[in-house]
């Protein structure tokens, strides 16, 4: 269109007091992370050992890499019930296509292959089928495990093929690679939710579906896709889990990975019915699981109470936002 | 002017981030009267309604309700205050019946607590009945035409005992004869004692309606004074600081090739739609509720997909199923009713700009902010877009500024042909101008516009062919020379059929 001379915008000045509102609104859960990180370092000296910091980013970068996904799939306003069993059954299939082929890039390419392929029948089901994502995954949930025990015949499946443990036990500088893989996964779907199109559409489907049709936005491949990339970092997250202990248990592995990576997400401040949140409200609220469950642990709070400090944390946030 | 006003509202002061929207404002409405609230897009007048309603706290200033001074924390206090409000935005649940929507929160129950459905189906009937529409109170909200949807939200104002009903530009969808209607039931409600306050940009209907008005520019009183002694024109200009003229937009240039051609459309909505759109065409589509015409262009855009009929663009048979083939095919559309249809409220206003033309603010697939920023500046000038930082979400503007967003968004969508259903809506009469304006630029540059719109006025001023639909027909089309308003009603309405003339 015509040229005029573009001003560039100039922010107005803000006063003290709307800025400090203003940083509370944006950023309470990084606020409320810091106060936890300086009240756990008070009441244990063992909290800030380097080790145990090291070790909280370890214990969270499973849970971490399925929450980033599931932030996405909340934003577009649905959910995803089926990750810990898809984990379970990428893990277990993965196993299989290791020792068969006996190459490790066969076993990480057959987990990230289920993983997304699982996503993407979720996918379908919500955006083709019209079913709930909540009745869609959980109907998944039930399936993935099914199939996962039949093929391990209810027990645990090994891996043979020596050099695939390297995956989740090796380290880099000081970080293990599991770290290192949750902030490349964080790092990525960053990008994919603020830097280019995708995400752009992925919050404009989860505020208002009706309008994100009518602007001309794929709204079906959208939520086919949203599905397939939780699908795929939860095959990530698959080869993290089989290989850090070179086995994978088709009953136990991945349960309630759905529960935490959902908590996460939640004390994120990413809103239940989708179009708002951030990806790194997200990644604050999975440090927040991990400095608690750390913390209990270093306390010796016995383990069947941490479900319970979780649930109410998890009430807590959700209280705080419905309060805005 | 009697010495205790019903409603007094004195130094309303009111800010958002830091940025001042009401300075001081004062507002007296008496007993019994109809008062007009007017000002430009953004003046402040849904937001010092939303003061008198409880939805937002003043920072400073005084309420008095019969010379009392009165607080309104939250909304129920005002209604406990006998203060109804029908807001700007449609506030339907479109996954209720029409009765539920109408005595949401306030269910009539039996004794025992089981809910009276027939009592309130039947007091839903008489309401509506009031305002001239027939519908079953038991349909899903979802399934009505947007002007029933704004004559619920009406008649849900009137169900209660109200002393005073706000009414926020109640008529952005309504036709002339559901509009007379309006009024005659207004001027009763005036007769009972009740005081309404009525904000709207049409100021045919403020002259026609009202006994007082206030006039607010940039958060300030400018004038309150009786209509009688007061034209128009002299209120237009206390508003937008100058004059307006309501002349008919002069455009005349050669049309190019067809870039629209429509065959035989049919489907349960319309029958047997003919027509076709010129490069550099402005055509017009009016007439009443359920006359079929959003129906129609919702179907060509491909957000309705069960019609029969031939579609040609550019000569060439299309089938289109979704809006996203319909913008590759180069149709665009502003659709109506925005809360719902068009305004993504998580988004920010940079954002809600951008949504549909994503590839021209991207390199090598990454989105380039600036960009964006710089072209919202460009629509922000060419538009009068009032937003003080760009960057917050589109929610926060006043509704008449979200209306500009929404055609920004479709302009810079850049297609060949757009249709633009109800464009107008919520937007003050310096703004139209500026719209009608950019549109004309458009149809200059060799696209092809196609407006819909309730308001006969609004068709004559800028269309150079009017096309007039009845229950799903095209009953008569006009050339701009030949048309006129009272022949438009009397094809709108169905008085009249000139089924030869099409073809
Ligand atoms: N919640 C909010 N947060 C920030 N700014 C707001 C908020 N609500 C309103 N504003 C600002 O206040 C100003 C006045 O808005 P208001 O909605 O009262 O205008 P209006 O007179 O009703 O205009 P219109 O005719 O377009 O409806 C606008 O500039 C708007 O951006
Ligand atoms: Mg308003």
């Amino acid at each position: 269109m015509a040229n005029i001379n573009v001003k560039e915008y100039q922010p107005e000045a803000r006063t003290t007091k709307n800025r400090l509102s203003w940083l509370w609104a944006e950023y309470s859960v990084i606020i409320a992370f810091i106060i936890l990180f300086i009240g756990s370092s008070v009441l244990n000296p063992r909290f800030l050992d380097i080790n145990n910091q090291l070790n909280i980013l370890m214990q969270v970068s499973i849970i971490g890499i399925i929450a980033m996904g599931m932030t996405v799939v909340m934003l577009s306003g649905g959910i995803d019930l089926s990750v810990g069993s898809v984990l379970a059954l990428a893990g277990v299939i993965s196993v299989l296509a290791l020792n068969a082929s006996g190459s490790i890039l066969v076993g990480v390419l057959t987990a990230l292959l289920v993983g997304s392929f699982a996503g993407f029948l979720n996918g379908l089901m919500v955006a083709k089928g019209r079913i709930a994502s909540f009745i869609a995954t959980l109907g998944m949930m039930a399936g993935a495990r099914s199939i996962a025990l039949y093929i391990a015949d209810g027990g645990s499946v090994s891996g043979e093929v020596s050099g695939f443990t390297a995956i989740a036990n090796s380290d880099f500088w000081i970080f293990d690679v599991p770290v290192l893989i949750f902030f490349a996964m964080t790092a990525l779907v960053y990008v994919l939710m603020h830097k280019i199109r995708f995400g752009r559409y992925v919050y404009a489907l989860g505020s208002n579906e009706k309008a994100a049709l009518l602007s001309a936005i794929r709204v079906d491949r959208m939520k086919i896709g949203v599905y397939t990339l939780i699908g795929t970092l939860v095959g990530v997250a698959a080869v993290i889990e089989t290989s850090r202990l070179n086995s994978i248990s088709s009953s136990s592995s991945g349960a309630q990975y759905e529960l935490d990576a959902i908590a996460a997400v939640i004390i994120g401040g990413t809103r239940m019915t989708g179009g708002r949140g951030k990806i790194i409200g997200t990644l604050f609220g999975v440090l927040i699981l991990g400095i608690l469950n750390n913390m209990m642990n270093l306390m010796n709070v016995s383990p069947h109470l941490q479900g319970f400090v979780k649930g109410l944390i998890i009430i807590i946030a959700v209280v705080f936002q419905k309060r805005e | 002017m009697t010495e205790n006003p019903f409603i007094k509202m004195q130094t309303i002061k009111k800010s958002f981030n830091g940025v001042p929207v009401l300075k001081g404002v004062a507002l007296e409405v008496q007993k019994g009267e109809i008062h007009a609230l007017l000002g430009e897009n953004g003046a402040g007048k849904s937001t010092l309604m939303n003061i008198l309603g409880g939805v937002h706290q003043p920072d400073s200033g005084t309420i008095y309700i019969d010379g009392k001074e009165e607080k309104m924390l939250d909304p129920r206090i005002s209604q406990e205050h006998g203060i109804s409000f029908i807001h700007q935005e449609l506030n339907m649940v479109s996954d209720l019946r029409v009765y539920e929507n109408m005595f949401l929160g306030s269910e009539l129950r039996s004794k025992v607590g089981f809910l009276k459905v027939e009592e309130m189906c039947k007091q839903t009937h008489e309401i509506l009945a009031k305002l001239g529409v027939d519908i079953d109170p038991k349909e899903y909200v979802r399934n009505l035409a947007t002007s029933y949807k704004q004559l619920i939200e009406i008649s849900k104002a009137l169900l209660h005992n109200s002393r005073l009903i706000i009414m926020d530009e109640p008529t952005t969808s309504l036709a002339e004869h559901e509009v007379s209607r309006l009024f005659g039931l207004m001027k009763n409600l005036k007769k009972s004692g009740v005081s309404i306050i009525y904000i709207s940009h049409k100021l045919k209907e403020i002259k026609e309606v009202c006994d007082r008005y206030t006039v607010l520019r940039d958060g300030e009183l400018v004038r309150t004074g009786s209509m009688e002694h007061e034209n128009i024109e002299t209120i237009t200009k206390t508003m937008v600081g100058k004059a307006i003229s309501q002349e008919r937009f002069l455009h005349e240039h050669p049309f190019g090739r067809v870039v629209l051609e429509v065959d035989g459309l049919t489907s349960d909505a319309f029958k047997n739609i003919d027509f076709t759109v010129r490069k550099g065409e402005i055509v017009g589509f009016t007439g009443l509720a359920g006359d079929g015409r959003t129906e129609l262009f919702e179907s060509l855009f491909g957000f309705r997909k069960k019609y029969t009929g031939e579609v040609k663009i550019n000569g060439q048979a299309v089938k289109i199923d979704h809006p996203r083939k319909a913008l590759k095919a180069g149709l665009g559309l502003v659709p109506r009713d925005r809360k719902e249809n068009a305004i993504i409220k998580d988004l920010s206003v940079l954002h809600n700009m951008s949504l549909s033309s994503m590839g021209n603010f991207e390199k090598r697939g990454f989105i380039r902010d600036k960009e964006e920023r710089k072209k919202f500046q460009f629509y922000k000038e060419a538009l009068n877009i009032k937003v003080h930082n760009p960057r917050i979400t589109i929610d926060k503007l006043s509704g008449g500024n979200q209306q500009k967003v929404i055609i920004a968004k479709w302009l810079e969508a850049e297609t060949e042909l757009l249709i633009f259903d109800n464009p107008t809506q919520g937007i003050d009469i310096g703004a139209k101008q500026e719209i009608y304006q950019q549109i004309v630029e458009l149809a200059k540059l060799g696209k092809a516009v196609i407006i819909l719109s309730s308001e006969a006025p609004e068709v004559l001023r800028i269309c150079h062919t009017i096309n007039v639909m009845f229950q799903g027909e095209i009953t008569a089309r006009f050339s701009a020379e030949e048309a006129n308003e009272e022949e438009i009603m009397n094809y709108a309405t169905g008085s009249k059929r000139e089924v030869a003339k099409i073809g």
